[in-house]
């Protein structure tokens, strides 16, 4: 039965967005006030308001607007992701980072980031994730019928793979200042985050986000695994294999501007499953909310807490959801 | 149905010969084949059920007879046969429309999610609606009345996994009951249950008989196959060994030589049905 009504969490959910946007802008070292935020948001979308300095002007819509609305894009996607991989697999350590995908990802950018192969940098990151994810369900399923624990043992097999061949071609290659860069990129960074990086995320959102929210009721059918989907009519390898490849487009668009950033895939759908119940009609859209605002908030964390240095959002998130993890895997003694 | 009762297979196209094709013909399967990674598991079976009976799949472990149902009702396609329903093509309709039309409940169903008894139900609702719209009064009617054809109505806002074995059996039963099918075919949905809740279950498959459903069981209680099936069709090593009337069909020889022991056909006082005994070794 559900706790919340879903109605409800995805209201305060949406209001808790908007302002989580706005206080996150307002956060740093130059101090922001919250109309400013709106004033600047605003004369850039053609209202009649008075311009800020062209200095604040400059802070809020050239560096920090940008980031937190990446951060948001970034959450949603990952924990939407997760969502979808968990239902797929009926694993629910499923997440893009456990599976190999986030690592896959980071392969596929830093091939092109610094070999300079002629391809574009998402779409390196998608080709990634893709073989990541093929080569751990294969590898998974060669070892008799694919089973949650069977999945998360070859995801860290493939992840193990790309992370070594990833560090070997940064070895490789890297010389001197842009190794740090690099390094904090692989560590899930948003600080690079500027307007196209909104755009791609934000497009990756809209064109296959907003589709993969609406299939909640074929996730749904996958609650007792392939055959019962089958019987109720569900073609069981074209939403598998489709799904999935949707989630690989979309983690690959997020790790292409944040590098892999780990747990928001795993935590956050758990956290929605506790507060409205598992159905995924409500689970799909209120993970990617809330995805969204823990982002911004974990975003917030990294560029914040040890000022003026600055933390990858990678580790903010990690120091969270280890311990998360954890407890869902004591919750889970008794299966395979 | 046909009264054979052969071993060899030869005269298993007699079965078909004797349902008449048409409006009110049942399921008839012609020159089933399975394999899975290369195992022929099913050979070439031959198979009708009556429309509007309750009839039961018997044979030893690793017959077929699960395979043999998955492949009837397309949840894991042969790789060659015909399967007609009346004047369906089962294995080669539209999806939703065969969910609609034929329900299958699988064996020892279990899930991980958190799924209420209700939302269990609601899934059988799936090949009856798009994929966002919200559920219709009708729908909510249906799922109510599943659950109370079952007798979980009180259950519904209990989670699946916390239910004993029979009352999980119920509730797929009602999530089939859901799909509104016409052909309602289970994989062994007596298995794990203690005999009351065997009884309950089969009590229940008896009843929507009456309603006009047709039902397959696979069954391995060939007793109990007996007091409620009005037909059976014994399955051996991937074959139909036999099939027809229940009391025509399980004799002591067949028996013996399908599952290599002694048995003795036995009335039970009080029923007046075949009960059956064994000993263990053939003679």
């Amino acid at each position: 039965m559900a706790k919340v009504s879903p109605l409800a969490l995805g209201s305060a959910l949406a209001v808790a967005l908007v302002v989580s946007i706005t206080v996150a802008v307002t956060i740093g070292p130059a101090d922001i006030r919250f109309d400013e935020v709106w004033r600047s948001i605003a004369s850039h979308l053609g209202v009649g308001v008075s311009p800020l300095s062209e200095l604040r002007d400059g802070i809020v819509w050239q560096l920090r607007l940008p980031r937190v609305l990446t951060a948001a894009a970034v959450g949603a996607g990952l924990a939407l992701s997760g969502a979808v991989m968990q239902a797929i697999t009926r694993n629910p350590l499923a997440d893009p980072y456990l599976l190999g995908l986030s690592s896959g990802a980071a392969l596929g950018a830093v091939s092109v980031l610094l070999l300079g192969a002629a391809v574009l940098l998402p779409l390196a990151a998608f080709i990634g994730a893709l073989l990541a994810l093929t080569l751990t369900l294969l590898l998974a399923g060669s070892l008799g019928a694919i089973t949650p624990s069977r999945t998360v043992l070859a995801g860290i097999a493939v992840s193990a793979l790309a992370s070594a061949i990833t560090s070997f071609v940064i070895f490789w290659s890297v010389t001197g200042d842009s190794y740090r860069e690099v390094l904090s990129w692989l560590l899930g960074s948003l600080s690079g985050a500027r307007w196209p990086a909104v755009a791609i995320t934000m497009a990756a959102i809209i064109i296959i986000g907003i589709p993969v929210m609406m299939t909640g009721r074929l996730l749904d059918s996958f609650a007792f695994g392939d055959l019962q989907a089958a019987s109720l009519g569900v073609n069981v390898s074209a939403t598998r294999w489709g799904l999935l490849g949707a989630s690989a487009l979309v983690t690959g668009a997020m790790v292409s501007v944040s590098g892999s950033i780990g747990f928001v895939g795993l935590i956050l759908p758990h956290a929605v499953r506790l507060l409205v119940g598992p159905g995924h009609r409500a689970l799909l859209p209120l993970s990617a909310l809330l995805g969204a605002v823990f982002l911004v908030w974990a975003d917030t964390l990294a560029r914040t807490l040890f000022d003026p240095r600055e933390i990858p959002v990678g580790i903010v998130t990690a120091m969270i959801g280890a311990p998360v993890f954890a407890f869902l895997l004591t919750r889970r003694k008794s299966s395979t | 149905m046909s009264q054979s009762n052969t071993r060899d297979g030869k005269n298993r196209r007699a079965n078909i010969a004797a349902t008449t094709p048409g409006e009110e013909s049942g399921l008839v399967a012609e020159r089933i084949r399975v394999t899975i990674d290369g195992t022929l598991l099913i050979d070439n079976v031959d198979c009708t059920v009556a429309r509007g009976s309750l009839s039961a799949l018997v044979g030893p472990n690793g017959a077929g007879k699960s395979t043999l149902l998955r492949a009837l009702t397309a949840v894991q396609a042969p790789i060659s046969g015909t399967v007609q329903f009346g004047d369906e093509d089962l294995l080669n309709m539209p999806r939703r429309a065969r969910a609609r039309l034929a329900a299958f409940v699988e064996q020892d169903a279990t899930t991980d999610s958190a799924f209420t008894v209700e939302m269990v139900v609601k899934l059988g609702r799936l090949p009856h609606q798009s994929l966002w719209e919200a559920d219709s009064a009708e729908s909510t009617a249906i799922v109510a009345s599943s659950l109370d054809t079952v007798g979980m109505t009180d259950f519904r806002y209990r989670e699946f996994h916390s239910l004993s074995g029979g009352e999980k059996q119920r509730v797929m039963l009602a999530r089939a009951l859901a799909q509104q099918p016409q052909l309602l075919t289970l994989d062994e949905p007596t298995n794990h249950l203690d005999i009351a809740a065997q009884l309950s279950v089969l009590e229940l498959l008896a009843e929507l008989r009456g309603t006009g459903v047709t039902v397959l069981a696979a069954l391995h209680d060939l007793s109990l196959a007996a007091s409620y099936c009005d037909h059976i069709i014994v399955l051996s090593r991937g074959r139909v060994v036999a099939a027809g009337a229940t009391e025509v069909v399980l004799t002591e020889q067949l028996i013996a030589d399908v599952y290599g022991v002694t048995a003795s056909i036995l009335r039970n006082p009080v029923t007046g049905k075949p009960v059956i005994g064994f000993s263990p070794a053939a003679p």
